[in-house]
Formats: C-alpha cells, sequence, structure tokens
C-alpha cells in the first residue's frame, strides 16, 4: 500500500490517537500532520504539508476557510462530524464520518474512499509510462512475445521493442519476470490471469 | 591502498572486512595473531600471489591485473571459481532464503507481497543454479581437460572434435541474463515492494543481495576477461600443435 499524507485538524487529542489507530490497524502507512488548533488559513495550510488526505472536525476550521479549498481535487477531504451538523457544512468535504459510529463501520468507510480515490489514481502518480507503454507492459506481463504484441497492436515488433526499452528505462526492470511483478504489484495485471 | 604480502593478515580485514569470505574460500580460517598475509598463506599452502590478486580485485574494483592475472594456471583459477560457486549455493542463497522465508511468515507484511518476492526469487535461484551447474560440469572440466592435453600426447581427432563442439565463447550470455534478474529483485525491493513499518528484514535481504551482486559481479570478470581468454589461447595451442605434429 501506498504512504499517505495525512492533514489532521482536530482538537480532541483523543479523536487524533483514535483515527491513527484505526490506519495503523488497517495496515495503512502514513504520515500524520497533526494541528489542534483552529485554522484560519486552510490553503496555506494545505500548500505547506501536500496532503492526500485531510481529516478535518469542522468546528476547527473558520467557516470561510471551507469554501476556499475547492479548486484542489487531488486532496480529499473527510469530515468528522461530532452529533448534528448543517447540511451546507456536510457537503462540503468528500465524505463526512460519523465518530461516534463503531469500529467496522469506520474501517469500511476509510478503506473504500482510498481505494476508489487515491488507489485508481496510484499507477498515473507512482510510474511516468504512458498509455501506450502500461498497454505493452501488460501484453508482455502475459507472456507474449514481442511479434504477438505487434500484431495485436498493428505496430512493427521493432516499435514494440523501443517501447520496451523505454519501459526498462523509466522502471529500472529488465527482465519479463520481473515486469510481470510490477504489474501484478501495481494492479496492470492480475496474478490470476498469468 | 593495496594489500601486499608483508600486511597483517589482522589488518587485511580491519581494513575491508568484506574480504572475509574471499579469504574464507581458499579455506583460511580466523585467528590470525600477528602473522602477516604470506606467513599465513605459507602455513594454508596456498600461492600468495595469486591469493593477493584475488584480494586486490575484490578489494578495489579499479585494480584488475590481466596480465598478471592471466600468467597463473588456469586449474588454480578454476579451483578458485568453483569455491566462490560453492559460497554463492552452499550460503549466501541459503541465508537469503532464510530472511525470505521469515517474510513469508511475518504478517505484518501482506501475503500477496511476500509470496510474489519469494516466487520472484526462486526463479533468481533456478536460473543461477543451472548456470553454475552448467559451468561445474561443462566449462570447468574442459577447461581442466585442455590443460592436460598440453601437457600430454594427444589424441588429435579427439581434441580437434572436443574444441569443435565446446567454444567457451556460448556461455558469455548466460551471465547477462542471471545479472539481469538480481538486478530487478533489488529493484523491486527497493522502489516497488510496498513497505511495512518494520523494513529491517527487507534491509537485510537488500544487504545480502548487494553483497552478492559484488561477489558475482568480480566472478564474472574473472570469467570473462581471464578464463575465456586463457582457454581460447589454450585451444588455440592445442589447434596448432596438432597441426604441426
Amino acid at each position: 500500500m501506498r504512504r499517505l499524507t495525512i492533514l489532521m485538524i482536530e482538537q480532541s487529542f483523543i479523536i487524533r490517537e483514535g483515527i491513527k489507530t484505526l490506519l495503523s490497524q488497517m495496515n495503512q502507512p502514513f504520515t500524520m500532520e497533526e494541528i489542534d488548533w483552529v485554522v484560519a488559513d486552510l490553503p496555506k495550510l494545505l500548500r505547506k504539508t501536500k496532503p492526500n488526505l485531510v481529516f478535518i472536525n469542522p468546528v476547527s476550521v473558520v467557516p470561510n476557510a471551507l469554501l476556499s479549498r475547492t479548486n484542489d481535487h487531488k486532496i480529499l477531504f473527510i469530515g468528522m462530524i461530532h452529533g448534528e451538523t448543517e447540511l451546507n457544512i456536510i457537503s462540503k468535504f468528500d465524505i463526512c464520518l460519523d465518530v461516534y459510529s463503531d469500529k467496522q463501520t469506520l474501517s469500511k468507510q476509510i478503506e473504500e474512499l482510498i481505494e476508489k480515490n487515491i488507489g485508481s489514481s496510484k499507477e498515473k502518480q507512482n510510474s511516468n509510462l504512458s498509455e501506450r507503454e502500461t498497454n505493452i507492459l501488460k501484453l508482455v506481463a502475459l507472456g507474449l512475445t514481442n511479434n504477438d504484441i505487434g500484431e495485436k497492436l498493428f505496430i512493427s515488433s521493432q516499435t514494440v521493442m523501443t517501447h520496451r526499452k523505454n519501459i526498462t528505462r523509466k522502471l529500472g526492470i529488465k527482465t519479463v519476470s520481473g515486469l510481470t511483478v510490477y504489474a501484478i504489484l501495481h494492479k496492470i495485471i492480475k496474478a490470476e490471469e498469468l | 591502498m593495496l594489500i601486499n604480502k608483508d600486511m597483517k593478515m589482522a589488518d587485511v580485514i580491519h581494513l575491508d572486512h568484506h574480504l572475509l569470505h574471499v579469504i574464507n574460500r581458499f579455506n583460511i580460517q580466523l585467528g590470525f595473531e600477528d602473522k602477516t598475509v604470506e606467513t599465513v598463506c605459507k602455513e594454508y599452502q596456498v600461492n600468495t600471489d595469486f591469493f593477493l590478486e584475488i584480494v586486490n580485485t575484490y578489494h578495489d574494483p579499479s585494480y584488475f591485473p590481466l596480465k598478471n592475472l592471466q600468467r597463473f594456471k588456469p586449474t588454480l583459477l578454476v579451483d578458485y571459481l568453483q569455491k566462490t560457486h560453492h559460497y554463492y549455493l552452499g550460503i549466501k542463497i541459503p541465508e537469503i532464503e532464510q530472511f525470505i522465508n521469515q517474510l513469508l511468515l511475518n504478517n505484518k507484511i501482506e501475503p500477496v507481497h511476500s509470496k510474489l518476492l519469494a516466487d520472484f526469487f526462486q526463479s533468481y535461484k533456478t536460473e543461477l543454479t543451472t548456470h553454475i551447474t552448467k559451468e561445474e560440469q561443462r566449462v570447468y572440466p574442459y577447461v581442466k581437460r585442455l590443460e592436460g592435453y598440453l601437457t600430454q600426447s594427444i589424441d588429435k581427432e579427439l581434441i580437434t572434435k572436443e574444441i569443435k563442439d565446446y567454444s567457451i565463447q556460448e556461455y558469455e550470455q548466460e551471465h547477462d541474463d542471471v545479472e539481469a534478474k538480481l538486478y530487478d529483485l533489488k529493484n523491486i525491493i527497493i522502489k516497488y515492494l510496498p513497505s511495512p513499518t518494520d523494513s529491517s528484514l527487507f534491509n537485510k535481504i537488500l544487504h545480502d543481495l548487494f553483497e552478492l551482486e559484488r561477489d558475482l559481479n568480480n566472478h564474472g570478470r574473472f570469467e570473462n576477461l581471464i578464463l575465456v581468454p586463457i582457454v581460447e589461447k589454450m585451444e588455440k595451442d592445442l589447434l596448432q600443435k596438432i597441426k604441426k605434429s
């Protein structure tokens, strides 16, 4: 699993620790920046900490701060709701967690959120393979020869070779079995497909 | 700083402890007291010059005296190379395997990931073993036979056929493949396997892989730059000897 950078804006020590414990038990690696005061300038804080995930207790930020966050789509905002909260505040978040819900519900919600939003963008961020290269990598990992791949994609096997050289250079992996491991780790193929 | 025969063996280890297992290949064991390299070598009936060239190429990768090395008897070299094989298959690989087994039992690591790594390592091991077995069974005996032919009366046809059937060149290619797999193995751990919160096991495996790689590179250099040319020369000499007779 990829290590997440998390910004935690929550005054309650107990709740901050609780979320940390939950993430650790989910085997989710992370580094966390903890803020235990009321935040006035959220954008500045975001620029400084560059998080993937932000946990926010709505009462820990000044109300306008939440409005000005919308332009950054890469960051996920999780509201931690204590009791009744106005709908227009809830709507500012990608998801809201009720801090009183049980452990299972909470970990399931967080897991789904991470998988759906950060899991899918993983390939794009981790490897700088082009879409074509990713396709070719997939076919290589499935055991196709350069000729097979060329026929399938309507390109010459020489072109396939060039792509493969680039893939090897970018990833630092030279052998077919090494590329296969990479492809499985990055969910480009499933182990069962082999 | 190169190692010379008048240095104390104990100081050699202090200078570069990576040499420990290289020294063991000569059957030299610890407990040197204040003896010099030369004295220790004599005690263990080891050719001091050969010993020095080997440890120095290992100690300083930029030191590789082709001319010096090519004057040693091929059998001396082959014996040394065989000892390094034993070190790979008998010591280093099992050691890494043990760490990988621990990894498989470690519940902090995603089983899918440790399994991927274990499988990849197994396929590397198989490739390395095949390569080494081939050298042990075909290449080294061939080298020793050629050396024998040079000093005894010879059966022309037998030798011509043998040299024709087997040319030393063919195994150079295989070295590359084995090296590439090891390179991938390292990168998979360093770059791509999601690291557990405690990476000490991964560190140990990486340490061993780097050490193995260093040794294999040294080994490969000996084979490609010394053994291969020596054998090519023997092949040429023998064929000439046959022509003349």
